[in-house]
């Protein structure tokens, strides 16, 4: 057998031993990821321009936009005012409790054996108008206290008709102590104070409540 | 090259924890003082941005709330300026007993005395005053008297009577007495 001698078996292994030098194996490792987290964090700082960019423009606009919402805001009020003031005029002005028809439907009622000889009303309230009436009055007939009676249901199915809540209740129903001529015979007579009280428009709607979504 | 050749000496074993030593220093490096700071940043200004949305839909909605209000108010402004053109300039005392006393006497009624009673500063009407007046009618047929009223409150439309009071004369049973509060809006 012939013998081998390999003269460069140090250089040989010297070279190996510098290729699996494990400090330069582990700088090329940490090399490679250094790179890696370089690019991934520029990749980042890229993302974050874009943001910035993003906010930018959003903080462009938000300063452009809320001057202008400053503004508006302060016309709004001063807008609020004036539709309330003329939504308040129209109302009042529509809401007024009209006494002519009132007094047309009074005076329909009253039949000849009756005569008023005083009113008095006033109206309370401001959207709701609820009127007080008292009517004073003298009825004559075979019997003036029915006579009264039946002006007073008059009185109280003709108001119905067009007003609410409408309650009439005698105040003072009493025999006259005068007999008076109707149709050329004498009548007994009956003195009588009605009070009448309704509602001539209605409450405004309460607001409806809010819708509650059912719960899953 | 077989890697079981190789021998782990203590100069590799040094060498290799610092290598190791190296990948912890730059992991720390890389996540305390560059990635982390960065994405806190990113988080912050995303939030910003996330804060900044609802201000600006908000701006955008108050001007569009504006620009609805302002296409209603020349309505209102229409029927204040109506409203304004009926109210006489000067004293409501100076006009509006006249006024009263020239329509009832067109009505045929002469003897109309107009007297101003309160007056109060109206709060759902700025700008304006309602002032109570007692009108006194000491003589009128009834049927011709509940005509005036229908016209006035027909004509008048700032007008509101209050109170009424018809009263029998004892002196003549044709003739009423009329005593009535009347409400009058007129500017401040």
């Amino acid at each position: 057998m012939a013998l081998r001698l390999n003269l460069n078996h140090e250089i040989l292994q010297a070279e190996r031993a510098r290729k699996r030098d494990p400090l330069k194996l582990s700088m090329i490792g940490v090399g490679a990821i250094a790179a890696c987290f370089a690019a991934y964090y520029f990749f980042q700082l890229a993302k974050m321009r874009v943001i910035y960019q993003e906010f930018a423009q959003k903080q462009a606009e938000f300063e452009t936009v809320e001057p202008k919402a400053i503004a508006a805001k302060a016309r709004e009020e001063e807008l609020s005012v004036t539709i309330r003031a003329g939504d308040n005029m129209v109302q009042r002005i529509e809401g007024r409790f009209y006494w002519a028809p009132m007094i047309e439907q009074l005076v329909n009622a009253v039949p000849p054996e009756a005569q008023l000889t005083k009113m008095t009303g006033d109206v309370l309230g401001e959207t709701s108008k609820k009127c007080r009436l008292t009517i004073d009055g003298l009825s004559s007939g075979t019997d003036p206290r029915k006579v009264a009676e039946d002006l007073r249901t008059s009185i109280a199915e003709s108001f119905a008709k067009k007003y609410k809540d409408v309650t009439t209740n005698f105040r003072s129903l009493e025999d006259g102590v005068e007999t008076v001529q109707l149709n050329g015979v004498a009548r007994p007579t009956a003195t009588f104070a009605i009070n009448i009280e309704f509602q001539s428009s209605e409450e405004p709607a309460p607001a409806a409540p809010a819708r509650i979504p059912k719960q899953k | 090259m077989k890697l079981g050749d190789f021998k782990f000496g203590k100069a590799e074993i040094q060498k290799l924890v610092l290598g190791s030593l190296m990948l912890v220093g730059l992991v720390y490096v890389y996540f305390n003082i560059l990635l982390g700071p960065l994405t806190q940043r990113q988080a912050g200004v995303r939030q910003n941005i996330v804060d900044l949305d609802p201000k600006i839909a908000a701006a955008h909605a108050q001007v569009k709330k504006t620009a609805t209000l302002e296409a209603a108010a020349p309505k209102a402004q229409q029927t204040l300026a109506q409203v304004s053109a009926m109210i006489p300039d000067g004293s409501p005392v100076a006009w509006f007993p006249t006024r009263l006393g020239d329509f009832f006497k067109k009505q045929g009624m002469d003897k109309a005395a107009t007297r101003m009673s309160t007056e109060l500063a109206d709060k759902n009407l700025p700008g304006y005053r309602r002032i109570s007046w007692s009108v006194d009618l000491p003589r009128v047929d009834f049927i011709p008297f509940a005509a005036a009223i229908a016209q006035l409150e027909n004509e008048e439309p700032l007008v509101e009577i209050a109170t009424m009071m018809i009263d029998t004369t004892r002196e003549d049973v044709d003739a009423q007495h009329i005593l009535m509060t009347v409400n009058n809006l007129v500017k401040q």
